[in-house]
Order: structure tokens, then C-alpha cells, then sequence
């Protein structure tokens, strides 16, 4: 093992922390070590227990069992408060900003100020605008935070660690809202910062960042430590992810590009406002044929959810058409929508997908209670038989039906969601990031379940930020950007393209057509 | 007819009273914007004022000192606040129903203690309440002295913790703290303010000036207590905090509306005007209901407004 | 069955050690007060449980209650604050008074339509909060505790004023509605009244209607906006409609209370059941059979609460006293996790080895 020994050229040294949640037991006996000047990466499905370690570094949560040290000295680590004074930085992957302040008051919140209990408003706002110039970066210290772009507010984040002065800077998952340029600039950022001699942790679960910039990883895998690997040319994806998930994954689909069906559902010239009132989609356009996936990529928050709602009649349209078949569907109630055969996966399985306080059995049911009823009352041995049903076709792993849907793991509680979703045989199937936060094994079921749903004949929109599912199921690849489609490429089409389209730049050769 | 009731010496009176009836709305309005900054919902704030009163009272009338009466009155209101913080940051309870429970056991609390202490008497105990204090030149100022300026103290103070109370909010850091926890209190966790400790400072503050402004019901406003003493104040305060939208100056302004709903109750009864009493007695009620109708919709509520926090939660 | 059958019994020995928790804590304060605990409670059991006549007296108190904290229930299973039952159950009585004391109509037409006026009355003075709240966003926490005051305001103007008994001496108080329009009693010597069927009947009623279709999307607005509107429930319909129905039964709470018991409108007719109710109902679990049982339970508390005020030296505020300890210990036992505190104990005690 990695040096028993506190040694001083480690920045962080974390022994045998034991974490506990109820029952479960999150970090399970976990050492870990970071050097100063390295990017280290910490390596793990979902669930592995890779944020609840770093959210113990940061004094969020206090371990059960272990130590820590931190530039050789041992810490207590109480709170956050303590753990900034040690120079250890977070970037959540929620941000942490409280999205009406403006960026000076939300770095202000983390700091004492120099005029005691009055705010150093100017002071700080200058400040900032000085060290993000060191980082060449640009900022407007008094822009309101839900003003920003995600991008933007990331670097918010990143500045108001260094600003509290971090010599450690844990980053959770922070690529998983950018688009694949972005990540470039932010990967920049990072190189240059090590540069400096500062120690960066990186959660993630995608091999491809592992391999292209960190120079140490550790895995976890079930709240355990698996291993500790020096990362060069010779590290290879399948030895991590063997050590990732414990086995060898399939990672393509067999997937020949399909020649589709009819078109089914046609969507014309949508015009749809968000919540805060702003046009979320602006002149959108797309038709799905049945039998096909169509993959609809682009980064979160440029409309999707917005698109998934339009069509599926839970938000109201300003303008625009939605067709299925040849039956106008645009701002009929909800009720409308389910009755001609389109299901949806919501994006927000906790608070749209599932009646979280309800049974699971009920959650089945919760679009066709009026089915289940018998004298106009319940019935339950019906409901009973369908759960049964369920539960074997679906692998939903639960005591029984009379299960909350909340004491379930993501991954079961989106099985129930695909049992009642699939279960009514749709024509079309929305799918609004149906992967986001599943561990792999359940990441496969789901991705499986969508293809059988494409072979008995539906027609599916799969909406997803995560660029290489959407190459894996599509058999075309549509990009939204600012509420726009900006380009329908076949499978099989390159990355590059796809990423440029996601930053809302057009492709040359459009141009060049022009 | 009419010419001979809307007299200048009608509006001068109607707008001083206006001021005296908005102060015991300004002050819980004040207390309970901090609290609802912070993102808590406390309806209790009916009760924590009626425990003022009783508290208030009780201590002028046994030490004959308004301001240990005041004093106590504040002391009993963060004391009864107490019980909110622990309800519903503590143990995480629904907001609604821990304001619910608190407005049935303190209204019981208060009435059973004024009871023990005092007794059932046929002649209702008394104090001698606040006086007017005169300030000099600005009192004598016609009109403008009569409305502005011939008040007790507790009138002045209440209007002048307006500013302090915009001031803390929107300048210090501990106003961006209580602020922060009520709109993203994972966030405010992660940069070292401890929630439940900022939740609990806001509940306690706005506790305090319920029991302030209960107090002076009983020994500022009136010189007895009775057990409808506050009629719905804390109820109307909880709500021009709402449709105040969480900013104290604005808070003022919809305390003096009320203010001036009351007194022209008050002033038309006193002149003897045949309206139906109990037709303007309703008004202060129905006007909260049209505030809260047209402000509702535009009011941004704190994003954790009524949301109990905890760490382990997503 | 047996299963649920265990679990009842767990709630209910659950509900009987809160109680009991309650009445010790207001023993504790009765006793700060200088009075002996033990007397107080035993002058409250004797003033509900001591004759039969008293006894009858809870279940004359206990009809209102229940239906009303029904009618809470209903609110409360949406996550709608509804906890103006007062002004329902007021405005309910005004109009079903109205229907009999003017409308001239024979009794076998005038009851039921007095009934039904009862009913729109209560959903009207909900239903507006709810459609408030729909439209306007405003939360009918508070519309609803404002609607009370008016209502009790318009009550009063209406028993000084317009509909004062013109024979009577001055009094606030309308005339006596015709004994042919009122509630049969059981026996002479007691109040009883044929009501209780009524309430009976109502919670019977409402077990099945939490098994129906409108039960159940009532109970799923109560899990969350986003997921009714996603299931295709329209939450806008549903938070009117669940509002109306829950100041239905608060209407019909009234028309019991006046045509069984007032046979007049008078102020201070509901005498604060509103708050009582959503005691009752929480207490209940917002479950009809526990209400039932709850509401007895409540009842008691009243009626043997006030014989004890006559008695003795203690006030009858000690009874709110109890009803707001319970509920706390109520909140108290949902937040608290025992598993949780199991675990670390355990936990702590296997660290010891």
C-alpha cells in the first residue's frame, strides 16, 4: 500500500475512513492520498461512495472511523468552515450558489468580512475581478447568479475557492454540464492551477477525463477502496473499468442504423416559455418516425425539459404545432397525451416520475387508476396482479408492493417508472435523461428496455446530455441549442460535429451551402 | 352631511390613529420578515403575540415598570419562538401545522396563566400604559405634529426599527447569512454558516418582536388584557410580510394600510356614523385577502421558504 | 389483514401513550398553577364519563367535530391548509337558517334544501380560497383564517341587524327555526339528536371515498403538483374541487350543530371548533375511522373540560393546553428517528467491545 507513513509531499492523506448512512455503510474502511501539484482522480460508479469521502474532506459529513491529514499534520475536520482554513475547496455538482445574489454576495457569504459586521461589498467585487484576470477569466462580480450560463457559474465556483484560498480543490463531477469544448477550457484551467502546485480532486465516473488529464486515480466501488493507479499510456479503460464495476461491461449496443418507420409525431415551429418566462424553445422543429430512436443531444438547459413538457401537454404552448399522426395535440391537458399512447420519462424521477410517498404498487397505477377500479372503487387484487407482473419483468428489487417508492435506490425507482411507462405499450416514448445518476448495471437495463421499446414499434426522443449514450441507442442524432434544433445528423456521425452544434456553432458545411 | 364628517381635524385624527394601529403589525411584520428571509413560515406569531401581552402585562402591573413590561414581553416571545425553532428546524415539522399547534397550546398558555395570576375579576385589572411623549418643536408642528408626533415611544421605536431592520438585511453579513439559509441553505452549509443555527436566530428575532408588539397591545395600545387582545394580528403580519415581499420598507407601507383600515373603524364609530359596525370591523381581514391577491403572484419566495433542511437529503 | 390489523393496534396504543404523555406534561403546569392535577382530571373524566346524560352531552359535542374534521381531512390529505372550517361551518348555518326561517317551504322540501344550502355555503367559503390560490397564488393558509373572521363579522351583523329576531328582546340572535325543520332527539332530558347517524354515516361514506377515483387524486395532489399534473390530473381543478368538498362537510358540520342542537343562529356558534378539528384530524391520521375515534376522545376533553372550570378553581384553557401538547408529541414522534438512534446506540455499544 501507499506509504504508511504521513508524508509531507501529500497534500491530503485520509486512513481508514468508515462512513455510515442508517444502515448502509458508505465509506467502508477507505484510504486516501493526494499529492500537492497532481490532478488526482477519484474513480467510481454512482453510489460508490466517492462524494460522501470528499464531503468528509470538506467537514460536510464526520466519519465514524479515521483520520486525516493534511500536509502531514492531523485535522479534525468539523465543518466546512474548517476545512476552508486548511485551504480544501469544493465545487459541488449542484452548485452551491443561491441563484438570486449576485456572485459578490454569494463569495462574501463563505468569507469573514474586513469591516466586521458590515459587508466589504466593493472590496470583495474587486478583488474577484483581479484574480479572475490572473486565470483569464471574465466576470461581472455584480451579475445575478441566475443570469449565468452553467459554464459561468462553474467558474464562480472554481473562483471562490481560490479566493478563500484553496490549496486543495475537490471538483464533483464537473463535466457532466458541459459541453466537450467547454471541458477543454476547463481542463485548462486545471492544468494551470497544478501548475501552481495546488492538489485538484476530480469525482467522476467517465474514463475518458481519467485517461486524458489526471495523473493518479483511486476507485471505489461499494464504499470500498478497490485501488490506487498511476496513470500513463499503458493504463488502459477496460483495467478501470474492470476495477469500477467489478466486471467486464459491454459497452457498445449491437446497433445497426435502422431505416425508420412513418413519421408519428411532428412538431412544428414550437414556441414554449420556461419558468422564468423566457422563450425556451424559439421556432422548434422535429419529427419522430416509429421504430426509430431519435437522440436528441445538446446541453442541459437549452430546452429540453421544456420540449419534453410541450409535447407530453403538461406545459402550454405559445405558438406551434404538435402532431400525432394527423391529429393536432398542442395544448391538450396531460390526460390527452397519455390516452393516445405517448409516455414520458421525466427528467426528475424524485418529484415528476413517482408519487414518492405511495406505494410502489399505487405508482404503477398512477396514470390509469380509473382502469383498476371495480363499483367505482379500487381494486386492489387487480393492482396486486399487475405488480406481480411487474416486479418479475422489470427486476424491481422490493419487499413487496406495499413498498414506499422513496425507500428505493435510483436505480429500482426507475424500473417502476419504465414498468408503468413501457407497460401500456407506447407509440412514443419521451425519455428525458433516463440514465442520469443510475449505477452501470442498472444504466444497461434501462438503455435495453428503451431498444426493445424501439422493436415493438414505438417511436422514442431520447433526450440526454451524455453524448456518448445518445451515440450509442440513436439511429438519428438531433442537436438542440437556445431552444433551437441546429442540425439532424445520421448515426455514426463524429463527435466534433456534434459538440461544435452543442455550443450552437453551425456546421462548415452549412456554411460553405450558404 | 358628508362635508361635515371628512373634516381636516377628521383626516389629522383618522391619520394619527392610522400610525398608532399599524405599529403593533410593523413590529411582528419586522420580526417575521427575518424569519421568513430565513425561510420559515412561522403562523404562530398570532399566539407568541398574545403571550407578549400577558407577559407584558403582567410584569407593569406587578413591577410597575413599562419597560420591564416590554422587556418581558420579549423575553416570553423568544422563549415561545423557542418552541417553533425546535418544531420545525430541529424535528424538520411541516411549517403549517407546528404554526397550527403553537397558535392553539400558546393561546392557551397565555389566558391559563392571566387566569392563575389574576384570578376572575369583575372589574378587569388595569395599568397606567405609555404616555404620549411630546418632542419638542416637532410635536407642536400643526397637523404634521399631530399625526407624526404625538405618540408613546414604543410608536417612535417601531418605526424606526424599520430602517435598522432594512439595514441588517441588506448590509451586513449577518443579514446575508439569514438570507442565504433561506435560499440555498446547501449552499450556505458548504461555505460554513451553520443553517439550523441561523434558522433558529431568525425564528428567536422574530419571536422577539411579536412579544414586543404584544406587549405593547396590553400596556402601549390598551392598558388591559383580554383574550382576543390581538384579533388576528400575527395573522395579518405573517401576511404583509408575504405580500411586502420580504423587503421592510415595503412592510411599512402595507402595515399602514391596515392601519388606516382600522382607524377608519374606529374614527366612524366614534362619530357615530351609522355603517354597520361589524361590516367595518371585517375590512383589515378582507384587505389582507386582496393583498395577498394582488401581490401573491409577482412575491418571489425565498427558495427554501418552508422546506426543513437536512445534510443527508439530495 | 392481520398485518394491518397489528398496525392499527400499534397506532392506536401509539395515539393512548401520547395522550397520556400530554395529560402528565399538563398535570405538570396545573400544578404550577397551584391546582391538584389529580382533581382537575378526575372532575374532566366525571364531567364527560360521570352520567349518562353527560355522556350524551360528549356525542352531542362530538358530531360537529367529526364531520368537520372530516371535512379537514380531506384539505389536509391534499397538503391544503384549509383551517377555516369556523368560517365554512358559519357561513353553511347562515344559509341553511336563511332557507328555513324564509323560504316558507313545507319541511319535506325546506330540510333537504336546508341541508344542501349548508353545503354550498361551506364550499363556497372554501372553494373561493381555493380558487385564490389557483389564480392568484395566494396561500389559503392564511385566506382561509382571514375568510373566518369575515365570516364571524358577517354573522354578527346579521344576528344585530337584518336577521335579529324581530320578537325576541334585542337579542343577538335570529328567531327559532320551526320544530318541524329540526333534528328528532332520541329522548326528552338530553340533546342527542338524530345527528349522530348523520356524522356516522358521513365517516362511512368517506372510508369508500378514499378508495374511488376523486379519492385518489385528492390523496396524489397531496404527493406533489408536478407529479398530478404529470399523471393527468388537472391540479388547478383538483385544488378548487378538493377545497369545496372539504368546506362541504364544515357546512354540514353547521347544519347539524343549528338544526340539532341552536335551533337559531347566534354568535360565537362555533365556539372555535375550527382549531378543534384540525386537532382532531391530525390526530386521526387523517384516517375517517380514527377521526371517529379521536373526535370522541376530543370531545370528552371538551365537555369534561368545562364541567371541571364550573367545579374548580382551573380554567378551562388548560384543555387547548393538552390539545397542543398532543399534537406536538405527535410532530415530535413522525420527526424523531428511532431507527436512527437505535443504530448509534448499538453502534456505540459494539465500539465499546
Amino acid at each position: 500500500m501507499l506509504g504508511e507513513l504521513k508524508n509531507k509531499h501529500n497534500a491530503v492523506e485520509m486512513h481508514n475512513i468508515v462512513k455510515e448512512f442508517y444502515d448502509v455503510r458508505a465509506n467502508d474502511d477507505v484510504d486516501f492520498f493526494v499529492k500537492n501539484g497532481s490532478i488526482h482522480g477519484l474513480l467510481g460508479e454512482n453510489g460508490a461512495g466517492k462524494t460522501t469521502l470528499m464531503n468528509i474532506l470538506f467537514g460536510i459529513y464526520h466519519p465514524e472511523e479515521g483520520e486525516i491529514f493534511i500536509n502531514g499534520e492531523k485535522q479534525d475536520i468539523s465543518s466546512p468552515t474548517k476545512a476552508i482554513s486548511l485551504g480544501i475547496g469544493m465545487v459541488h455538482q449542484h452548485f452551491m450558489l443561491a441563484r438570486p445574489f449576485s456572485i459578490v454576495e454569494n463569495v462574501m457569504l463563505g468569507r469573514k468580512s474586513r469591516k466586521g459586521i458590515l459587508l466589504d461589498t466593493k472590496e470583495t467585487a474587486a478583488d474577484l475581478v483581479a484574480l479572475a484576470e490572473k486565470y483569464k477569466m471574465k466576470i461581472d462580480p455584480y451579475a445575478k447568479v441566475w443570469q449565468l450560463s452553467v459554464g459561468e457559474q462553474q467558474r464562480v465556483e472554481i473562483l471562490t475557492a481560490l479566493y478563500q484560498g484553496a490549496e486543495v480543490l475537490i471538483l464533483d463531477e464537473p463535466t457532466a454540464v458541459l459541453t466537450p469544448q467547454e471541458v477543454e477550457g476547463l481542463f485548462e484551467t486545471l492544468r494551470e492551477m497544478k501548475n501552481d502546485g495546488k492538489a485538484i480532486i476530480l469525482i467522476t465516473h467517465k474514463l475518458e477525463e481519467i485517461l486524458s488529464i489526471v495523473d493518479e486515480v483511486t476507485v471505489l466501488r461499494d464504499g470500498s477502496m478497490i485501488g490506487h493507479v498511476e496513470v500513463n499510456e499503458n493504463t488502459t479503460k477496460s483495467e478501470l473499468t474492470k476495477m469500477m464495476v467489478g466486471r467486464d461491461v459491454l459497452f457498445n449496443f449491437n446497433k445497426a442504423c435502422i431505416k425508420t418507420g412513418k413519421e408519428k409525431l411532428v412538431i412544428k415551429d414550437l414556441k414554449v416559455l420556461n419558468d422564468k418566462n423566457f422563450l425556451a424553445l424559439d421556432g422548434f422543429s422535429l419529427d419522430i418516425h416509429s421504430g426509430e430512436i431519435l437522440g436528441l443531444a445538446g446541453v442541459d438547459g437549452n430546452g429540453q425539459k421544456e420540449l419534453c413538457e410541450a409535447i407530453t401537454g403538461i406545459r402550454p404552448i405559445e405558438a406551434g404545432e404538435v402532431k400525432l399522426d394527423t391529429i393536432n395535440i398542442e395544448n391538450k391537458p396531460p390526460i390527452v397525451a397519455i390516452n393516445k399512447g405517448i409516455s414520458h420519462i421525466p427528467e426528475d424521477r424524485h418529484i415528476t416520475g413517482l408519487a414518492l410517498g405511495w406505494s410502489l404498487k399505487k405508482n404503477l397505477i398512477l396514470k390509469t387508476f380509473k382502469d383498476n377500479t371495480k363499483f367505482g372503487l379500487v381494486d386492489e387484487k387487480k393492482i396486486e396482479k399487475r405488480w406481480k407482473s411487474a416486479q418479475v419483468d422489470y427486476d424491481i428489487k422490493a419487499n413487496s408492493g406495499e413498498d414506499s417508492a422513496k425507500d428505493l435506490s435510483g436505480g429500482n425507482q426507475q424500473k417502476v417508472i419504465l414498468a408503468r411507462e413501457l407497460g401500456s405499450h407506447p407509440v412514443i416514448l419521451i425519455a428525458n435523461q433516463p440514465t442520469r445518476g443510475l449505477d452501470i448495471g442498472a444504466t444497461e437495463y434501462v438503455r435495453q428496455k428503451i431498444i426493445d421499446a424501439k422493436g415493438d414499434g414505438a417511436g422514442v426522443l431520447l433526450v440526454s446530455a451524455d453524448l456518448e449514450e445518445i451515440l450509442q441507442l440513436s439511429d438519428r442524432i438531433a442537436v438542440i441549442y437556445d431552444g433551437k434544433i441546429m442540425g439532424i445528423l445520421p448515426c455514426g456521425s463524429n463527435v466534433k460535429n456534434i459538440g461544435e452544434l452543442m455550443m450552437g456553432k453551425k456546421l462548415e458545411v452549412e456554411e460553405n451551402e450558404k | 352631511m358628508l362635508s361635515n364628517i371628512f373634516t381636516v381635524s377628521f383626516f389629522v385624527s383618522l391619520l394619527a390613529s392610522t400610525i398608532r394601529l399599524a405599529t403593533p403589525i410593523l413590529l411582528p411584520a419586522l420580526g417575521q420578515t427575518f424569519t421568513q428571509r430565513a425561510g420559515i413560515l412561522n403562523l404562530s406569531v398570532e399566539a407568541t403575540m398574545t403571550i407578549g401581552a400577558v407577559a407584558g402585562f403582567a410584569a407593569t402591573f406587578f413591577s410597575g415598570s413599562l419597560w420591564l413590561g416590554i422587556l418581558s414581553g420579549m423575553v416570553f416571545g423568544m422563549l415561545y419562538g423557542l418552541f417553533m425553532a425546535i418544531l420545525s428546524v430541529t424535528l424538520r415539522a411541516n411549517q403549517v401545522i407546528a404554526g397550527i399547534t403553537l397558535n392553539i397550546l400558546g393561546a392557551g398558555l397565555a389566558v391559563f396563566f392571566y387566569r392563575v395570576i389574576f384570578g376572575i375579576q369583575s372589574l378587569p385589572p388595569q395599568v397606567e400604559p405609555f404616555k404620549m411623549l411630546k418632542i419638542p418643536f416637532l410635536s407642536d408642528i400643526p397637523f404634521i405634529g399631530v399625526i407624526f408626533f404625538q405618540h408613546n415611544i414604543i410608536v417612535y421605536l417601531a418605526f424606526i426599527m424599520v430602517i435598522v431592520t432594512w439595514f441588517i438585511l441588506e448590509k451586513t453579513t449577518f443579514g446575508l447569512k439569514i438570507k442565504a439559509v433561506g435560499e440555498n441553505p446547501k449552499a450556505a452549509d458548504s461555505k460554513g454558516i451553520s443553517v439550523n443555527k441561523y434558522r433558529y436566530i431568525a425564528i428567536l428575532i422574530g419571536g422577539i418582536y411579536a412579544g414586543a408588539a404584544g406587549a405593547f397591545m396590553s400596556i402601549g395600545y390598551l392598558n388591559i388584557f383580554t383574550e382576543s387582545i390581538i384579533g388576528g394580528r400575527g395573522f395579518i403580519a405573517v401576511s404583509v410580510v408575504i405580500f411586502a415581499r420580504f423587503l421592510p420598507i415595503r412592510a411599512m407601507w402595507g402595515a399602514l394600510l391596515f392601519g388606516v383600515a382600522s382607524a377608519l373603524q374606529l374614527r366612524l364609530q366614534a362619530l357615530g356614523i351609522d355603517v354597520a359596525n361589524q361590516l367595518m370591523l371585517m375590512l383589515p381581514y378582507a384587505l389582507t385577502i386582496i393583498a395577498l391577491v394582488l401581490a401573491s403572484k409577482k412575491a418571489e419566495f425565498p427558495s427554501a421558504y418552508t422546506i426543513p433542511y437536512s445534510r443527508k437529503e439530495r | 389483514m392481520k398485518n394491518k390489523l397489528i398496525k392499527n393496534l400499534n397506532q392506536l396504543l401509539l395515539a393512548i401513550g401520547i395522550i397520556i404523555l400530554s395529560l402528565l406534561v399538563g398535570a405538570i403546569i396545573i400544578s404550577f398553577s397551584g391546582n391538584s392535577p389529580l382533581e382537575a382530571y378526575s372532575t374532566m373524566f366525571n364531567g364527560a364519563f360521570g352520567s349518562k346524560q353527560r355522556f350524551m352531552e360528549v356525542l352531542v359535542r362530538m358530531i360537529p367535530l367529526v364531520i368537520m374534521a372530516l371535512g379537514t381531512s380531506v384539505a389536509f390529505k391534499a397538503k391544503l391548509w384549509n383551517i377555516g372550517g369556523d368560517g365554512q361551518f358559519i357561513v353553511g348555518s347562515i344559509l341553511a337558517v336563511s332557507v328555513s326561517l324564509y323560504s316558507g317551504l313545507p319541511p319535506v322540501i325546506g330540510v333537504p334544501l336546508s341541508i344542501i344550502a349548508a353545503m354550498i355555503g361551506g364550499a363556497l367559503w372554501s372553494g373561493l380560497a381555493g380558487l385564490l390560490r389557483v389564480k392568484f397564488n395566494a396561500p389559503e393558509v392564511i385566506t382561509t383564517l382571514m375568510l373566518n373572521y369575515i365570516a364571524v363579522y358577517l354573522l354578527s351583523f346579521l344576528v344585530y341587524g337584518p336577521m335579529m329576531d324581530p320578537l325576541g328582546s334585542k337579542m343577538p340572535q335570529t328567531a327559532n327555526i320551526s320544530t318541524a325543520y329540526r333534528l328528532p332527539l332520541f329522548e326528552s332530558g338530553n340533546r342527542l339528536h338524530m345527528g349522530i347517524f348523520i356524522a356516522l354515516f358521513i365517516v362511512v361514506i368517506m372510508v369508500f371515498f378514499w378508495k374511488t377515483t376523486v379519492g385518489y387524486k385528492i390523496d396524489l395532489l397531496g404527493q406533489g403538483e408536478k407529479v398530478t399534473t404529470y399523471s393527468g390530473v388537472s391540479v388547478k381543478k383538483m385544488i378548487v374541487f378538493t377545497m369545496a368538498i372539504s368546506g362541504l362537510l364544515a357546512g354540514i358540520a353547521g347544519w347539524t350543530e343549528v338544526f340539532g342542537v341552536q335551533y337559531r343562529l347566534l354568535e360565537g356558534i362555533t365556539s372555535g371548533y375550527g382549531s378543534i378539528a384540525v386537532v382532531i384530524a391530525l390526530m386521526g391520521g387523517l384516517n375517517p375511522i380514527g377521526i371517529l375515534i379521536s373526535g370522541f376522545f376530543f370531545s370528552a376533553l371538551l365537555v369534561g373540560g368545562s364541567t371541571m372550570q364550573r367545579m374548580t378553581e382551573i380554567p378551562y384553557s388548560i384543555v387547548e393546553i393538552v390539545q397542543g401538547l398532543i399534537i406536538i408529541f405527535i410532530i415530535a414522534r413522525t420527526a424523531i428517528n428511532f431507527k436512527e438512534i437505535k443504530n448509534r446506540i448499538t453502534r456505540r455499544l459494539s465500539n465499546v467491545k
